[in-house]
Parts: C-alpha cells; structure tokens; sequence
C-alpha cells in the first residue's frame, strides 16, 4: 500500500542561524580587517554594525581585544554569536579606508553576506600598495629628517638616511618570513644604529649618538602609540592598554638593538 | 614693541622653516610607509609642516615641550577637520599623519638606554641617570599625552567623529 509522503519540513530556526551566522561572519571580517590595518576600536565595531544592520540584522554586541573579535547579531527570537581571530596589528591606510567605504555602501543595504565578502577579498589583493624600495626609500628620508629635528648635524644626514632605508628593507624581508615583531625590532634596531654610527662617523659627524637613535625612529610605533589613547577615551580601557604595552615592548626591544649597537661602536652614553 | 615682536618673529624664521620643511618630510616618509595614497601624502607633508611650524612656535615663545605639542596636534587637527571638504574622510588620518613627527621616540629610547644602563652599573653614583631616565620617560608619557589629546579633543568638540 503506497501512503502519499509528506514534503520534508523545514525548520525555520536553523535556517535562521544559517543566515545569521553568514552575516556574523562578514560582519567579523569587516571588523577584523579594520583592526589589523590601523583603525581605533570604534571604527572596526562602527563597521561591523554597519555591515550586519546593512544586512538586516541587529547587532546586540560587539567585543574586541587584541587578538579576537567577537559579534551577537540577532533578528526577532533568534541570536548567535561567533569570534573571530585577529592577526598582526598594522597600518594601511588605503585598505583601512577602501573597506570602511565599502562598509558605508553596505549598510545601505542591497548587497548580499556573499557580495561583501567577495568584494572585501578584492580589495584585500588589489590595494595598491607602494613598493618596497620606494617604502624603503621615504622611511630613510622621514628617519634622516627626524634627526634634523632633533639637531642632527649636516654629515649624518645621509647615513641616517641609508641606515633606516636599509633597516626597513630588512624589515620588510623578516616580515615576510613571519619572524617576531619583537624579534625584529631588536635585530633592526640594532643593524640601523650600527650602520648609522658607523656611518655618521665615516663623515666626520659630531652628533654620533643622535644619528644612530635616529636611524632607529622607524620603529617607533607611532599609530599604535595614539590609537592607544584614542581606545581609551572611546571607552576601550582593555584594548588601549593591550597597545600600550605592545608599544612600551617594541620600544624596548629596538633600544636593545640601540644598545647593541653602542657597545659594538664603543659609545657610551 | 610691535617692532621688536616683529624682528623677534622674523629672526626665527629661518629656523622655523627648516622644522617645517624636516617636518613635512617626515610626515610624508611615514605616509608611504602607512601606504598613503598620491594626494594624501601631499597632505600629510602639508600637515607635518603645519604641525612642526606651530610646535617650534610654540617652543621659541617660552612654551614647553608638551604644551607646544598639544597646541601643535590641536591646531593640526582643527585644520584638518576645517577642511574635510577637500581632505575628504581621511581628515583624521591625515592630522594624525603630521603628528608623527612629533613623537619623542628619541625621549623613549635615551629613557630606556639610561634605566639599562643603570641596571648594569657597578658605581654608587646611579642617581643622576635614574633621574635622567625617569624624566626622559615622563616627558615622553606627557607628550604623547599631549599629541593624543589635541588631537582628539578637536574632533570632539566639533563633532567629527563621523565613521
């Protein structure tokens, strides 16, 4: 005896969370990418909210620290909350700007979880970015000019300008091979400041030990050091703190590299 | 008097240009490194410029360090704000940009240098450089304090604080 069969139910409630966590997703990615690429704590969660209420949701919360992200989004009876990790902290200020863009068209509604993302992961890959002789090349400059300022004299012009541009190209290199940041600020700290004060001397210099702390200004982290302060008067004591450290570490490590490199030249402060 | 302000004015020109101009390049050597885009880099320079000029300013009419940072970063900021029209969004980044140069990123390291140097010292006569150090630090804490706090407390004030 055939029985007629029953279509198969549909449970709105998964298919809710289905949605749900699509939209936590992209929303995540938006606020993870604010954050690795210099933007305060407010603008990465202003982003994420933008992205989820684009889509049609509510966002009930936002959460960052220093290496995780975390969203509730929910419509009606139904939430979800998901986390995202956050990688290396950096600035780019053109990506930073092309997805906060992308998060004011998005919040207008008309795009789908599925659109964002694609257009998130084009814009990740097709930023222009300068090239790194070219990066190499200005930091040397803005390192030589820092040493202007602070009374550097007129022969140590150049080799502040070649040993920053050298440490940024070493940099770049150590970066892209994923070693410590900690770890590199002491290795270029101490590589800029020996090729700086040797240098500095090489000209005739009198202002040895301003050239060499000069040649290591590239890894003063600047951003960082005012997002700090930025996170904490919005209201994100946690995350200030976290990047205030991070900075007093960096710092520590490049004076290391500094410190290195004097009792390699035999200068004493 | 206003003769004597005005030669004063005049006599620290040259060396209020040469900050300016070290300034400017500052500024735009670390918006590459920030990947700046063409014409924002310009701005940054001009920003740099801005903020080096009216530090030094600042500075030769008998101010502080920190205080000359604070108005420096404020007056940075306010400009920047003002002229949202042709900064565009970036109007914040691009104050922020200028103030680079005036982070005392050498105070920080002559701070630590000298705590290290101490720590390793086998002498009594320590004090000197524990002193040093630690007003090396404080003024470093101060004007990042300073820079930090002129140049949000504009955007406050005058409501930029847009996304």
């Amino acid at each position: 005896m055939n029985t007629p069969s029953n279509p198969p139910e549909i449970d709105p409630v998964p298919v809710r969370h289905r949605m749900l966590e699509r939209i936590a997703h992209v929303a995540l990615e938006v606020g993870r990418i604010l954050s690795q690429n210099g933007a305060s704590v407010r603008v990465a969660h202003e982003g994420a909210r933008m992205i989820a209420e684009g889509l049609g949701v509510e966002v009930l919360g936002t959460r960052s620290g220093y290496a995780s992200f975390e969203i509730t989004v929910g419509t009606g009876r139904n939430t979800i909350t998901r986390m995202i990790q956050i990688g290396p902290h950096g600035v780019n200020h053109r990506l930073d700007f092309a997805v906060r863009d992308l998060a004011l068209r998005a919040s207008t509604g008309g795009m789908t979880p599925e659109q964002i993302e694609s257009e998130l992961a084009r814009l990740q890959r097709e930023t222009p970015r300068h090239p790194p002789w070219l990066v190499a090349l200005a930091t040397g400059a803005a390192c030589a000019a820092f040493g202007r300022l602070l009374g550097a004299d007129w022969p140590s012009f150049v080799p502040m300008l070649v040993a920053a541009g050298l440490g940024q190209g070493v940099r770049h290199l150590l970066i892209q091979r994923g070693i410590n940041v900690f770890v590199i600020a002491a290795i270029i700290g101490c590589i800029a400041a020996t090729i700086g004060g040797l240098g500095a001397r090489l000209c005739g210099s009198g202002t040895i030990e301003l050239a060499m702390m000069a040649s290591i200004l590239l890894l003063v982290p600047g951003v960082p050091s005012t997002n700090a302060q930025t996170d904490i008067m919005d209201g994100y004591p946690t995350m200030g703190s976290a990047r205030a450290v991070w900075v007093i570490m960096i710092m520590v490590f490049a004076v290391t590299g500094l410190w290195i490199a004097e009792s390699l030249l035999r200068i004493h402060a | 008097m206003i003769d004597a302000a005005v030669a004063a004015v005049l006599a620290m020109l040259p060396y209020l240009g040469h900050q300016a101009l070290f300034g400017a390049i500052a500024a735009a050597g670390f918006g590459v490194l920030f990947n700046f885009g063409g014409r924002a880099l310009i701005w940054c320079a001009v920003a740099g410029a801005l903020a080096l000029a009216v530090r030094t300013f600042g500075q030769q009419c008998g101010g502080s360090l920190e205080a000359a940072s604070f108005l420096a970063a404020a007056v940075t900021s306010c400009a920047a704000i003002l002229s949202r029209r042709w900064l565009g969004v970036a109007c914040h980044a691009i104050a922020l940009a200028g103030c680079i140069p005036m982070v005392p990123g050498a105070f920080f390291g002559q701070a630590l240098l000298g705590f290290m140097w101490v720590a390793g010292a086998s002498t009594d006569h320590t004090v000197p450089a524990i002193v040093g150090s630690v007003q090396a630090f404080v003024r470093v804490i101060s004007t990042v304090g300073a820079i930090g706090a002129g140049l949000t407390i504009p955007a406050y004030l005058l409501r930029s604080r847009q996304f």
